[in-house]
């Protein structure tokens, strides 16, 4: 399978995209159909997160958080508004230009790992790769014992998913969602499954990676303590976003405001609003 | 892919074993059954043959449309060079002659109507293998007053072996001729309706009672039942221009066509049955593992996975499952149908017969090649509506679902 895209289908640049962006959300709103009832999920959201940051969407369930970051990953699309990642408009994309965009753009980690039972640790994280033909057998050799080595599990790599414990496996799913290189990391609850303990120690793992390579790092959680290791928080209620924060030492600084235009950071680093 | 779908298909030991044991029943099905039907057509050709035809029949041009009524009109004057052409025929076993007549028999109380063939007692001996004899013995060369008659003859006539009979029949410049004869056998054939009125005289005896030196008939007995129809072919050229017509026993015995047509209707009722079966096992076990695996699916797509490739995945993980059991299903249909052969299946007789067979299986490396391809494109069928179900599911809803 290659997961290069048609030349045709390749997601153009928006014109107004701004270099320093990894995400740029802008005004977008998500309906469902629930019955005869209609639910807002997200309600006219705007955001832009810039390249390299480690940023949290807080909120309790059903805020939207999730549903926002489904809409970055492009696994679905927004009922308004449009997403920009990377510099290119996604909107109106195929599934199978999204498919080819999210194998070179995006990696994902998920509430429940969602490794592949049938693979090793190995294979697992040898597997986006598939999807990027150029890179011969001996590079993607070296890619995923590097980073099965990043995660610290290289001697665990001819494991299966089944022989490996929760934080192990999360671990295998940081490492898969790297292996390709991507310019953005979305993880869903990524410590939801775990203890506290671990999940810190997953969270601690992915920071570190963030500093270490500048992948943009968006991840949702409603835990408190996950949230305190985030250097950007935006939090969510009722599909709106309420509150924007910068942590400086220990402590946030909020920035909020219901302006028209998306309101800026004091550092201009995220500038989220509706 | 194939590692990865592989790996799929054995990851659930005893959901595979469930599907293919489905696969290999019908795989089975399919070949004991089809051999079994195979069985009865061959049984009933070589039954004909060696009871009734021949292989082949040669005789003059009309006489199968009118010989009975008007037998003189059709006889073979000088029959020894056209049997000395076909005797050198490869492939040919032996040559006889046969002339056909209609009369009477007389048991001295009281006459049947009957319908005789002269022929050459050694010779037909040799072909007449499916002929049961029900009293007595067969004719022999040295019979020179010999008859033998249909078991339905016997009983209309109460004969048996060792009685005293009187032939009435016209012979070929009009007069009435008799001729007394010993039965000396009462023989049956697969056909009831045929056994009812047939006798069998010796060739001489049966021209001397009609007049005549000719013959009605050139019967030839084939090494090889299957080479029936090239050999036909041959001695149509070889005799050409002669006004002789050369028939196979397919086309001599309507009946067999219409039985075959009639088994074969039956027996493609029955492999659509069993391919339904397989169809619905298959995909109902497919289906169920699919459905569990909806999450992984959403992953992969996440992943960059187009849905072409998922359903691609699932086809090859079927067309692996297919091939497996079918190649399973082959070896133990093939193993089963010996064993059952090995025993034989007793059967009584078919409609419009008094004579039962022993049944076999036969191995018909078509039939077998036939199940296994059914099994492999029963199973692929069955996989690709579910998956595309799997695919249609967005994304986002198929990973919601490992939640």
């Amino acid at each position: 399978m290659t997961g290069e895209p048609a030349r045709a289908g390749r997601p153009t640049r928006a014109p107004d995209a701004d270099p320093r962006l990894a995400v740029s959300v802008q005004g977008v709103s998500k309906e469902y159909a629930l019955g005869e009832e209609r639910v807002v999920a997200l309600a006219n959201v705007s955001l832009n997160v810039d390249r390299g940051v480690f940023l949290a969407l807080a909120g309790p369930s059903g805020s939207g958080k999730s549903t926002l970051l489904n809409m970055i990953g492009c696994i679905d699309t927004p009922t308004r508004g449009r997403i920009v990642i990377n510099g290119r408009d996604v909107s109106g994309r195929t599934p199978d230009e999204l498919a080819a965009l999210r194998a070179r753009t995006i990696g994902f980690v998920f509430q429940t790992f969602n490794l592949f039972p049938v693979l090793t640790a190995y294979e697992n994280v040898e597997y986006p790769l598939q999807h990027l033909p150029e890179i011969g057998r001996r590079e993607r050799r070296e890619r995923v014992l590097h980073f099965l080595d990043v995660v610290g599990l290289a001697d665990y790599a001819r494991h299966r998913p089944n022989q490996l414990s929760g934080g192990q496996r999360q671990r295998v799913a940081i490492a898969r969602a790297l292996v390709a290189h991507p310019q953005l990391v979305l993880a869903d609850e990524p410590t939801a499954n775990l203890d506290h303990r671990t999940g810190r120690n997953i969270l601690r793992l992915m920071r570190r990676i963030n500093r270490a390579t500048k992948v943009t790092f968006i991840f949702s959680t409603h835990d408190p303590q996950v949230i305190r290791m985030a250097d950007r928080r935006v939090d969510l209620e009722d599909g709106e976003i309420v509150r924007l924060g910068v942590r400086a030492r220990k402590e946030w600084s909020y920035a909020f405001e219901r302006a028209a235009e998306p309101p800026a950071f004091a550092d201009g680093e995220t500038q989220p609003g509706r | 892919m194939l590692k990865l779908a592989l790996r799929n298909v054995f990851r659930h030991v005893g959901r595979t074993s469930l599907t293919m044991a489905a696969i290999i029943a019908g795989v089975v099905g399919l070949i004991v059954s089809g051999g079994f039907v195979h069985d009865i057509f061959v049984q009933l050709g070589e039954s004909v043959i060696h009871s009734q035809s021949g292989h082949i029949q040669v005789s003059r041009e009309g006489f199968r449309q009118g010989g009975a009524r008007e037998p003189e009109r059709y006889r073979i004057a000088h029959p020894q060079p056209i049997e000395k052409t076909i005797a050198a025929t490869p492939g040919v076993r032996d040559v006889m002659a046969r002339i056909t007549f209609s009369g009477l028999l007389n048991n001295g109380r009281s006459d049947l109507a009957i319908n005789g063939e002269g022929v050459e007692p050694d010779k037909e001996a040799a072909l007449g293998t499916h002929l049961a004899m029900v009293a007595g013995r067969r004719l022999r060369a040295s019979d020179e007053h010999g008859v033998m008659v249909g078991d339905g003859v016997a009983r209309a006539l109460k004969l048996e072996p060792g009685d005293r009979v009187t032939l009435m029949l016209s012979s070929e410049g009009g007069a009435v001729n008799t001729a007394d004869l010993d039965v000396v056998g009462v023989f049956r054939t697969f056909s009831k309706d045929y056994d009812a009125r047939a006798i069998r005289v010796p060739l001489a005896a049966a021209q001397d009672a009609l007049g005549t030196p000719g013959i009605s008939t050139i019967v030839v007995s084939l090494e090889r039942t299957e080479d029936t129809d090239r050999i036909a072919g041959e001695l149509e050229a070889k005799l050409a221009g002669q006004h002789l017509d050369v028939a196979t026993w397919q086309t001599l015995n309507d009946f067999y066509a219409k039985t075959v047509k009639l088994y074969e209707r039956q027996f493609d009722v029955l492999r659509a049955i069993i391919l339904l079966m397989v169809l619905l096992s298959v995909a109902n076990s497919v289906n169920m593992s699919l459905f569990e695996r909806i999450p992984e699916f959403g992953t992969m797509r996440a992943l960059g996975d187009r849905s072409g490739f998922i359903v691609r995945l699932v086809l090859v993980e079927c067309l692996v499952l297919g091939v497996a059991g079918s190649a399973i299903g082959a070896i133990l249909g093939v193993l089963v149908s010996a064993g059952i052969s090995f025993v034989g299946i007793p059967m009584p007789p078919p409609p419009n017969s008094d004579v039962g067979y022993v049944a076999r299986i036969e191995i018909v490396p078509v039939l077998v090649l036939a199940a296994f391809a059914i099994g492999v494109v029963a199973t692929a069928l069955a996989g690709i509506p579910a998956a595309r179900r799997a695919v249609r599911i967005p994304v986002v809803d198929a990973l919601r679902q490992a939640i």
